[in-house]
């Protein structure tokens, strides 16, 4: 068989097979780990409170006149694809910050690593937004509470608008260009 | 266009559109559904950590088995490695057996035995490469347990009980089942969110 010189459609078509390759091997590298080798030398940057099931239900509230829609992230320092998938969180946070949206990580940690782990982890990542720990000794009635449809599987992703009501929610690794697709539209940025 | 190109062409899209499909389903939990309680599980063969090929009919007691996706790295499993055999220790005698299922594709079977001596947990574990009985069953955490009565039905699915800290527990959902079956009783929760670290499949 005779390979003639690729056309100009195959050319961007084989572009965009590498630029996926590419993206997908960047996916697959190692993401840093909290721990000694892995956190950041200043563990008092970055402050985790404990919440209960009433502070997550007065977090979750949305019933003022300038409400703005509130981003959840469901994880763990113990969960791999949650560590995988918060660099894109802490961009979608910076991102996103200064244009209306609240966006709050919630950590189903153990309390024990309340001051350690848990912020070593967030410092590693640079982590700027407001991050809170279930501190409930059954989780269930607050997952139920989220969403009676997560089993409580980490990570777990939910956007709620102005009024509170769920307009997002992803269990498992999101999607970037989904999630920020879903955030654009609930502050009424749509593009085109 | 000649007619190589359009087949390259043709072929560079579905390479695309397979690697788009499988990007997304690492995103959601694309696990089979559980099966319902009162399904019957039909016997299955994996080997323990020393290799040997068991069998579900061959470990299961005379009144069941209690199967438990078990990971040796996972937090919210280690915390339940007590928890794990004084079950298998104080059912074993009223002929229900522990079976641990150890599905996680990064934990290889002599991680499994060293994981078990170490942690003192006497119960057999068999080690689920490729997540073929993980599938089967709708397993998604570990730790998550399934009570089978002696003919292999499905009693109750879910979490131990209701807290990761042994000392706050104050549900004991898997135990109550098991009691409520052999009083000849009937079960009154079969099934509670298991939480815990994602089964990592292959």
């Amino acid at each position: 068989m005779i390979f003639s010189p690729p056309s100009a459609l195959v050319k961007v078509a084989l572009s965009l097979l590498g630029g996926i390759i590419l993206v997908t091997l960047s996916f697959a590298a190692p993401v840093p780990q909290s721990g000694a080798n892995g956190a950041a030398k200043d563990s008092a940057a970055v402050t985790v409170h404990a919440i209960n099931l009433e502070g997550l239900k007065t977090l979750f509230k949305r019933d003022t006149a300038n409400a703005k829609p509130l981003l959840v992230n469901f994880w763990a320092t113990w969960c791999d694809p949650c560590r995988e998938e918060f660099p894109d969180l802490v961009k979608i946070d910076k991102d996103y910050r200064g244009k209306g949206l609240e966006f709050v990580a919630i950590s189903l940690d153990d309390v024990t690593e309340i001051k350690t782990g848990v912020p070593e982890f967030l410092n590693s990542m640079k982590a700027t937004m407001p991050v809170y720990l279930l501190n409930e000794n059954d989780p269930g009635p607050a997952i139920t509470f989220v969403d009676p449809k997560w089993s409580g599987a980490l990570p777990a992703t939910i956007l709620y608008d102005r009024k509170g009501e769920i307009v997002y929610k992803h269990f498992g690794r999101f999607s970037d260009a989904e999630l920020r697709a879903a955030i654009d539209k609930s502050l009424g940025r749509m593009k085109y | 266009m000649k007619k190589s190109q359009v087949s390259l062409l043709l072929a560079l899209i579905l390479i695309l559109a397979g690697i788009a499909l499988a990007e997304s389903s690492t995103a959601a939990f694309d696990v089979p559904a559980a099966p319902a309680i009162g399904a019957t599980i039909g016997d299955f063969s994996l080997p323990d950590a020393d290799g040997k090929e068991r069998t579900l009919n061959s470990l299961k007691g005379t009144n069941g088995s209690v199967l438990i996706f078990v990971s040796v790295q996972c937090p919210v499993s280690n915390a339940y490695n007590d928890r794990m055999e004084k079950l298998a220790q104080d059912y074993k005698a009223k002929g229900i057996t522990v079976i641990g299922v150890n599905s996680n594709v990064a934990e290889a079977a002599d991680a499994v035995k060293s994981h078990a001596l170490a942690n003192k947990l006497s119960f057999p574990i068999v080690k689920d490469a490729g997540n073929k009985i993980a599938d089967r069953l709708g397993a998604t955490v570990t730790p998550e347990a399934y009570f089978l009565d002696a003919s292999n039905k499905l009693i109750y699915h879910g979490r131990i009980d209701n807290s990761r800290n042994g000392e706050s527990v104050t549900s004991s959902e898997l135990r109550e089942a098991m009691d409520s079956t052999l009083a000849g009783k009937p079960v009154k929760t079969t099934t509670a969110n298991a939480f815990g670290c994602s089964i990592k499949r292959a």
